[in-house]
């Protein structure tokens, strides 16, 4: 029922798996990032692929799941910490049918299915995000948080607001798919 | 507001009418879909607020360790507090954090290299807040290893709430009560008749606690009617409690936090405010804290709790979780997604001005002017049927009083002013939407249907359509009919455009009649059963702008 969202098919680059990535979106280490088809990466978004554990050859760094949208403005970077001595970074995982608002910054260790993150958020280092929950716009998500499934977090520092209905697998699914649907190259 | 629909829950009043959807305490009666649960038993829509809820788990929100019900249990009896995460999971006391478990500055060599320390780190280890920086070593509370840490830092916490004032009053006050209670104990099983017989509620405690009160607090005794009839035969009783000493005299108190001396001093030094700890930091503790920020200490995590749901008048169940706890399936969900027509509103003309607007970044006060009085609007309604069945839908707008319902003379006036300044015009014959198919069926052509959908021939197509009429089925494909509306405007409406949807739908049943239904209709034997299920729902379309304004804002485009 929502009209669609028109992009100008010169901005963006449509993969064989249906991932729309904008040519305005910073993408640093293209190859140590994978998305799983279908994810929108917005303009303005810095996607930090570069920063990768120390040592020679290819590793995973970002991984985005399918359905994902990575909107305007935000910036997804591996988190970082020294251990034993050594500086190292952390690769990100981002599940499967996950958005995250514009202008969010994002720092996560990992980040569950079906995870709604709202505009203006900073996900601090070391976050677990667990199925299904919610970040509300305007949330500050300190370092090594854990977000369990089903619940709804917002503030700052973010706290647990409130559980969310059993439902919200299915309408996160459809919602996000919807998205997908509706983004759609402007005709000329 | 974007255009909604909600669906009515008749859970908190007796009548099947749905209140009037201009009533502020209509909102607590509307529930999104996805809220509500079904009943398959009632045949009957449930929400949160009529379900009854038991736990099936508990769990801890941090490490996410699940914490068996019986353990929980098991605290409940001991003197630890039950419902507290018992592993490494500490909030902050001041922003209620998570604390993480920090080691301390390894040392530093003479070239101000620091030495390559253990693998965990350098003890002491302490608790620290990565959002605020407080840390537990302000309180003393430090860690020689960083694992297993409840146990030693509950001890110490344990430590500290043993050795406050409050606390050792209270051992004491039981202290003194104890030989007095066993032996009350004693008497009233050695006669059970005459505290059994006796009018008042009167055992020798209560006698022996009022008669103390009275001999303590002058003037008391006139006012307790219980002193004055069994004053004689607790006589006895009250000689035998001895008068109770307390352990230290409140107005010399030396702990902080009770109102005595030492508080007033803090609060006469006080430099800034940010030095008194805030009553959300204090009150979670059940005897009273320090009133310093620098004395309280790192809270205990609250477990949260898995929760299965039932109907509330059948008991069946509605919601299982399954055993894991952050698995987001369950073993039994009947949800009201699964069984009622979901359906959600759009006014495309409001949609299409909306998306220019959008395009000439206009400000968002033009948002508001998108429905104006006066006019007449076409909006459309989606369903799409969920069930493995066609079916046949009847909408109706509900009027917002019963035609019978009782009206006085003085209500007239305000009754004509409270009917809604607008009409609405439904499809008023009932209309079909296909079957839900498989999942599978629809992901193939999924590319093909998102074409068709938002195509540029679609787009042709819809204005054809609502060329041709306004009223009435518009599209059908898959399990979704759209049907089109229309809402006229009066002149001097203003508010919120809502009005209440009854909606009827009717599908062939699956399981037999029950077996006084088929007696009671013996013609439908051989006719497949048909029912019907109805329910109400609130749709709302936006605000209304008087005219006036939406003049002037128009002029200002």
């Amino acid at each position: 029922m929502d009209p669609p969202i028109y992009y100008s098919t010169a901005e963006f680059i449509e993969t064989d798996t249906g991932n729309k990535v904008s040519r305005r979106a910073n993408i640093s280490g293209p190859q140590n990032i994978i998305l799983g088809g279908k994810t929108i990466i917005a303009s303005g978004a810095i996607i930090r692929g570069d920063l990768k554990r120390a040592g020679p050859g290819h590793s995973v760094v970002i991984s985005l799941g399918r359905y994902c949208l990575v909107s305007e403005g935000c910036i997804v970077r591996p988190p970082y910490k020294t251990y034993r001595g050594t500086f190292n970074y952390y690769p990100v995982k981002i599940g499967d049918h996950v958005h995250i608002g514009a202008n969010t910054v994002v720092e996560a260790a990992t980040i569950g299915n079906y995870v709604e993150i709202g505009k203006n958020c900073v996900i601090g280092k070391f976050t677990i995000i667990k199925d299904c929950a919610r970040v509300a716009d305007g949330t500050v998500v300190p370092p090594n948080t854990v977000v369990p499934a089903l619940s709804s977090f917002a503030g700052s520092p973010g706290r647990f607001v409130g559980d969310l209905p059993e439902s919200t697998q299915e309408v996160v699914e459809a919602r996000t798919k919807q998205h997908y649907g509706r983004f759609q190259p402007m005709e000329r | 507001m974007a255009p909604n629909v909600s669906y009515h829950c008749p859970c908190l009043s007796d009548s099947t009418v749905p209140p009037p959807p201009h009533h502020l305490s209509s909102s607590s009666s509307f529930h999104p879909l996805h809220e509500l649960f079904f009943c398959e038993e009632c045949d009957a829509i449930r929400c949160n607020t009529c379900v009854s809820v038991e736990v099936s788990g508990y769990y801890c929100p941090n490490c996410l360790f699940e914490v068996p019900s019986a353990s929980v249990r098991a605290e409940k009896n001991r003197r630890v507090l039950p419902y507290l995460c018992a592993r490494n999971c500490f909030l902050c006391p001041c922003c209620r954090n998570t604390l993480s478990v920090v080691p301390s500055d390894p040392p530093e060599t003479d070239d101000g290299r620091t030495l390559p320390v253990s693998a965990v780190g350098e003890p002491p280890f302490f608790l620290y807040c990565n959002y605020c920086r407080w840390d537990s070593a302000e309180v003393d509370i430090t860690f020689e290893k960083p694992t297993g840490l409840a146990g030693t830092c509950t001890a110490q916490l344990q430590k500290f709430e043993d050795s406050a004032p409050d606390s050792l009053e209270f051992e004491r006050l039981k202290e003194h009560f104890e030989p007095f209670l066993l032996r009350a104990g004693a008497t009233s099983s050695l006669n059970p008749t005459t505290s059994a017989h006796s009018h008042h509620h009167v055992n020798p405690v209560t006698a022996a606690a009022s008669s103390a009160l009275a001999r303590d607090i002058p003037g008391v005794a006139k006012y307790t009617p219980a002193q004055s009839t069994s004053g004689r035969r607790s006589k006895g009783a009250r000689d035998e409690m001895p008068e109770y000493k307390a352990r230290v005299d409140a107005s010399s108190s030396k702990g902080a936090g009770l109102g005595g001396e030492p508080d007033v001093e803090f609060m006469r030094r006080l430099e800034t405010v940010s030095e008194v700890a805030s009553l959300e930091q204090r009150w979670s503790s059940s005897w009273a804290v320090s009133l310093r920020l620098s004395d309280i200490k790192p809270l205990r995590m609250p477990l949260h709790s898995r929760k299965s749901k039932r109907c509330p008048s059948c008991r069946h169940i509605l919601i299982k979780p399954e055993q894991k706890a952050q698995s987001v399936r369950y073993k039994i969900k009947l949800v009201a997604a699964n069984y009622i027509p979901a359906i959600t509103v759009s006014m495309p003309a409001v949609a299409e001005r909306r998306a220019t607007l959008n395009g000439q970044a206009t400000a968002s006060a033009a948002e508001a002017s998108l429905i104006q009085a006066g006019r007449s609007y076409p909006f459309h309604l989606a369903l799409t049927n969920p069930l493995y069945d066609p079916v046949q839908v009847r909408l109706q707008v509900q009027r917002q009083l019963p035609a019978g319902a009782p009206r006085g003379a003085d209500d007239e006036g305000t009754e004509k002013a409270r009917r809604p300044p607008f009409a609405v015009t439904l499809p008023n014959t009932a209309f079909p939407i296909a079957a839900f198919a498989e999942a599978w069926e629809y992901e193939d052509d999924e590319d093909m249907l998102d074409d068709d959908e938002f195509g540029p021939e679609r787009g042709a197509r819809e204005k054809d359509a609502r060329k041709n009429k306004t009223v009435g089925v518009l599209e059908r494909r898959a399990n979704v009919t759209i049907v089109g509306g229309e809402v006229l405007i009066g002149k001097d409406a203003r508010g919120e455009l809502k009005f209440n949807m009854l909606v009827s739908y009717t599908y062939r049943s699956d399981d037999p009649l029950a077996e006084d239904d088929v007696k009671a209709t013996p013609s439908r034997r051989n006719v497949p059963e048909m029912k019907t299920f109805s329910f109400c729902t609130i749709v709302s379309l936006g605000t209304i702008v008087p005219r006036e304004e939406s003049r002037s804002v128009n002029v200002d485009l």
